[in-house]
């Protein structure tokens, strides 16, 4: 990786910097999702040809259902990372939470939305206490871990005596089984669609005279592309049983959180506090303030990433939230290009690293390896992330500081 | 007085400090500092390191708050508790270490805590046409040049920082600005900038504090020399009233130092 140190200085002071150089910052920064998309590529041809059942309607409902739970969890933690923290308890919060709602739904026959809102309550709650902790000066790392711990055995002491609740039959269970029917889904689609492309060229048009590019360029293009993947997403999954209702709880979960950290002031100021803090607090940021709605956003998302996986799983027990879960949410959002030094990296990044992630998972089990090289692939996968956001960070792109 | 000379036309009084005093624990950082400043004059505030000067620029951009003695802005008494009342007061502080963001592009440093942002119902977007306007006039009344507005700064050279950081303080169009050592660990050339900076700070008929380390910068800019030592302002020269060994003679206090007891 220190070749790349070798253009980095002229990008310092020059007006005119070398192709290369302009490449690599393009791809570390704007476009860092593009080298996530190319892995995601290679991954996906690669399984297809080993096995062509991998990339059929019904494998690829089945991976898309798999990694919504990852991919919400890993939007918590995207927001966490964001303000320069750290989470190791969310995924054991998910249990707990999904445990209280099945709690309050089934054993004490609550309305389903109480039970949810019941079950996202114990995850603000919980985090809220963590923060405060964080806040207070002990950190994240620390107060997570013992979190973590402190939620397996909140889990057993929330579960009934014998370990397990079942959920299958109850409308609990609905929420993964439900399919939206084909048309409806590509009505969804498309209004979404029309909206992105109404806000593209609203912000075209506002800049007017002083936007550099063309209404082909900063219009047309991002129109297309967002069409083609979204209509070609509603398409395969319609060939199979429809969109899944989880799939597009997670895409609005991403849309939401996509407009708040891009386009407001609140979105400023995450970056903000993640890139500097003592310069964030100068300039009048509440610092702290900020900390705590990360850590809130990760609790409302825990919470209904464990629902959602409950009702996939049909069952809450002693193991929900625990497995490989915490680890395969944090990757993803490493892998996705969310930074661990804060500050850097898009909500897309969730998405993008629960895709190569679930994909891997996914791809490895289709062709009956085992279990080991799931976890040699995770794991390798996560250490080569992070290696690229030491080099991103640390590295050669930022000249004035090491 | 010998300043009479010297000064052909002075602005309007800015800021005026009387007898200000500052006290860290037993640690008397500063003591009965007086110091005015003009409107459209650069005023150099030199002195060895722990003399006193960041504290001073921390008292009178609400950082620190003074044990004792007075402060007038435009000759109205001011107490400035927060950083936000000096900056309502139009008194804007460019700090040693930037403050800047290194993920942030040159835009949002530029506006950062003051955003312009639309309704509340909306989330508060930020107006980013309306800031990039901004952001343009300013970087161009300063004539600071960024590659562009929309990467992280965090790949800018120093000297395009530091514009950016003085550029910062301009956004809400203040009458003072404060400097703490902006040409330090700059190389040549980005100090000229700098310095050009400045100068042309002065030429918007802004009034600018500047601490610097540096004697040959000062000679270069400023319109006054104020020289602190061990809390205490020891001298004070005028345009082309001093030399290079007057001034290193007032930090040391190597002249100074038999008439110091009385001085004080
Ligand atoms: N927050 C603080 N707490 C205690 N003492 C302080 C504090 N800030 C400054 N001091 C003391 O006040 C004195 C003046 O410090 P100051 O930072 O103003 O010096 P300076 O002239 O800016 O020095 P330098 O050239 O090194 O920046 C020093 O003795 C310093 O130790
Ligand atoms: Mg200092």
């Amino acid at each position: 990786m220190s070749t790349h140190k070798a253009p980095a200085p002229t990008t310092a002071g020059e007006q005119s910097t070398p192709l290369l150089s302009r490449l690599v910052e393009g791809l570390s920064g704007r476009y860092r999702s593009i080298p996530v998309l190319f892995v995601l590529g290679l991954i996906w041809l690669y399984f297809y040809s080993r096995n062509s059942a991998y990339l059929t309607s019904t494998n690829i409902t089945n991976l898309s259902l798999q990694i919504v739970t990852t991919a919400i969890l890993a939007l918590g933690i995207v927001f966490v990372l964001l303000v320069g923290e750290i989470d190791l308890s969310s995924a054991l919060l998910s249990g707990v939470c999904a445990t209280v709602t099945a709690q309050l739904a089934i054993k004490s026959d609550w309305p389903l939305w109480m039970a949810i809102l019941g079950g996202v309550a114990t995850g603000l709650v919980f985090v809220l206490a963590e923060v405060l902790a964080i806040i207070f000066g002990v950190p994240s790392l620390i107060v997570t871990l013992g979190g973590m711990v402190i939620l397996q055995g909140l889990l057993l002491v929330v579960l009934p005596p014998e370990f397990v609740i079942n959920i299958g039959g109850t409308d609990f269970a609905k929420i993964s089984s439900t399919y939206i029917p084909s048309g409806w889904a590509f009505v969804i689609a498309g209004v979404g669609w029309l909206l992105f492309c109404a806000a593209r060229f609203r912000a075209h048009r506002e800049r007017g005279a002083a936007a550099d590019s063309s209404a082909l360029v900063s219009v047309g293009v991002p129109a297309v592309l967002c069409g083609v993947v979204v209509f070609g997403a509603v398409a395969v999954l319609g060939e199979g049983r429809g969109l899944p209702l989880p799939v597009l709880i997670l895409v609005a979960m991403l849309l939401i959180a996509s407009y708040a950290t891009s386009r407001t002031r609140y979105g400023t100021h995450l970056y903000a506090v993640g890139g500097n803090r003592e310069a964030a607090q100068r300039a009048g940021i509440p610092v702290s303030r900020m900390v705590i709605y990360s850590f809130l956003v990760l609790g409302a998302c825990a919470a209904v990433a464990g629902i959602i996986e409950a009702s996939r799983l049909l069952a809450v027990s002693n193991s929900s939230g625990g497995g490989p879960l915490m680890l395969n949410a944090i990757a993803a959002a490493v892998v996705g290009g969310a930074s661990l030094f804060g500050g850097r990296g898009t909500v897309w990044a969730a998405l993008l690293g629960a895709l190569v992630i679930g994909s891997i998972n996914n791809g490895v089990q289709l062709l009956g390896l085992s279990t080991e090289v799931q976890s040699f692939a995770t794991g390798g996968v996560l250490i080569l992330a992070v290696a690229i956001d030491v080099v991103i960070t640390r590295g050669s792109l930022l000249p004035n500081r090491r | 007085m010998p300043d009479a000379a010297t000064t052909v036309e002075r602005g309007e009084l800015l800021l005026e400090l009387n007898q200000v005093s500052k006290y860290f624990g037993g640690v008397r950082a500063l003591h009965d500092v007086d110091l005015e400043l003009y409107r459209g004059e650069v005023v150099a505030l030199v002195g060895d390191n722990g003399a006193g000067k960041s504290t001073l620029v921390k008292v009178i951009s609400g950082v620190e708050h003074p044990d004792s003695g007075a402060l007038r802005v435009r000759g109205e008494a001011v107490r400035l508790e927060t950083p936000r009342a000096a900056q309502s007061a139009g008194i804007h502080t460019v700090y040693q270490d930037l403050s800047l963001c290194d993920n942030l592009d040159a835009v949002r440093n530029l506006f950062l805590g003051q955003e312009i942002t639309g309704g509340f119902l909306r989330g508060r977007p930020v107006s980013r046409h309306r800031m990039e306007q901004q952001a343009r006039d300013v970087l161009d009344s300063l004539a600071v040049k960024v590659r562009s507005l929309n990467t992280p700064v965090g790949g800018l050279s120093g000297g395009q920082r530091q514009g950016i950081a003085i550029c910062r303080a301009l956004i809400s169009d203040p009458s003072m600005v404060l400097l703490d050592e902006p040409t330090a660990a700059l190389g040549v050339s980005q100090r000229a900038e700098v310095l050009d900076l400045i100068l042309r700070l002065k030429s918007q008929n802004r009034g600018v504090l500047v601490i610097s380390h540096d004697l040959k910068d000062v000679q270069e800019v400023a319109d006054r020399v104020v020289v602190m030592r061990l809390g205490s302002k020891v001298a004070e020269f005028g345009r082309g009233e001093y030399t290079s060994s007057d001034l290193i003679a007032a930090i040391t206090g190597a002249h100074e130092a038999p008439r110091s007891p009385e001085s004080n």
